[in-house]
């Protein structure tokens, strides 16, 4: 297995490298700007935003922020594993990962089907249109985030020889970006308002 | 090795300050929230993605995002 690290002092290689990089800007700019329109329709529409957010459990999202920050602890340390040749433990961490992820899709899956039953779909009104569309685009992120891992585990338990390091930093980059971008919409989505 | 794991313990210890702040009357309590997010935000960033050992560009690249992404929402609210 090709475990060198590059030289990410060299603008051209960040860790995870620069394809990734790019990507990354790309998601957390749409994040982005989709939030600061979220909070401008709140600044118009205060009382409504404020009540809509009561309706969600802050809880939910909490647990959802200590498994996110949890499985991107165990990533990171997968990556400092797999840089020290230890390819078993590295593999471990990366289930543990996955595991976190699920945990986060489970919780979010009761989440969205209490809101379900309580008729609060994405027409029930602004704040729940952005409600819905911010945390499935997110949840998307963290599904494909996941299928990434699994591949890169999958590889590295059959050929680790033939897995390169920049390739496990790539998917570990990603997966931190839906850590990244969780970190932005739990606070404005479920705290703000 | 040991490093990462006090920013694990760190993050939880913001997570938990900011479901205090939220659930409480204190003043200022958005302005603390976003504080605390930009926070999580950088020590994920530079800590557990490794931007700490980037060119300096990547860095100023997420703070600079960072910092007018905050001020946005802080001026907005």
């Amino acid at each position: 297995m090709e475990t060198v690290p590059l030289d990410s002092k060299n603008v051209y290689y960040p860790p995870g490298g620069i394809l990734m990089w790019i990507i990354i800007f790309l998601e957390l700019f749409t994040f982005g700007m989709a939030l600061v329109a979220m909070v401008y329709y709140g600044s118009l529409e205060r009382e409504l935003f404020h009540e809509s957010r009561l309706l969600l459990n802050a809880s939910y999202g909490a647990v959802n922020t200590v498994f996110l920050l949890t499985s991107g602890f165990f990533m990171a340390k997968s990556v400092m594993e797999l840089k020290r040749q230890q390819v078993a433990k590295s593999i471990r961490y990366l289930w543990v990962t996955m595991f976190l992820g699920l945990c986060f899709l489970v919780l979010k899956s009761i989440e969205y089907n209490s809101k379900i039953d309580a008729g609060l779909d994405m027409n029930y009104n602004l704040f729940f249109t952005f409600y819905w569309a911010l945390t499935a685009f997110h949840v998307i992120h963290v599904i494909v985030g996941i299928l990434i891992l699994g591949i890169s585990t999958f590889n590295l338990k059959r050929s680790p020889d033939k897995v390169e390091l920049i390739d496990i930093e790539a998917g570990a980059a990603f997966w931190h970006m839906c850590d990244l971008i969780w970190l932005l919409l739990f606070p404005i989505i479920y705290l703000i308002f | 090795m040991k490093q990462i794991n006090i920013i694990w313990g760190l993050l939880m210890a913001l997570t938990f300050a900011t479901a205090f702040v939220s659930g409480s009357d204190i003043n200022y309590a958005a302005l603390l929230i976003i504080g605390i997010a930009v926070l999580k935000f950088v020590l994920v960033s530079f800590e557990f993605m490794e931007l700490k050992k980037a060119h300096r560009l990547w860095k100023y690249l997420v703070l600079g995002f960072l910092g007018i992404f905050a001020a946005l929402i802080l001026f907005i609210i």
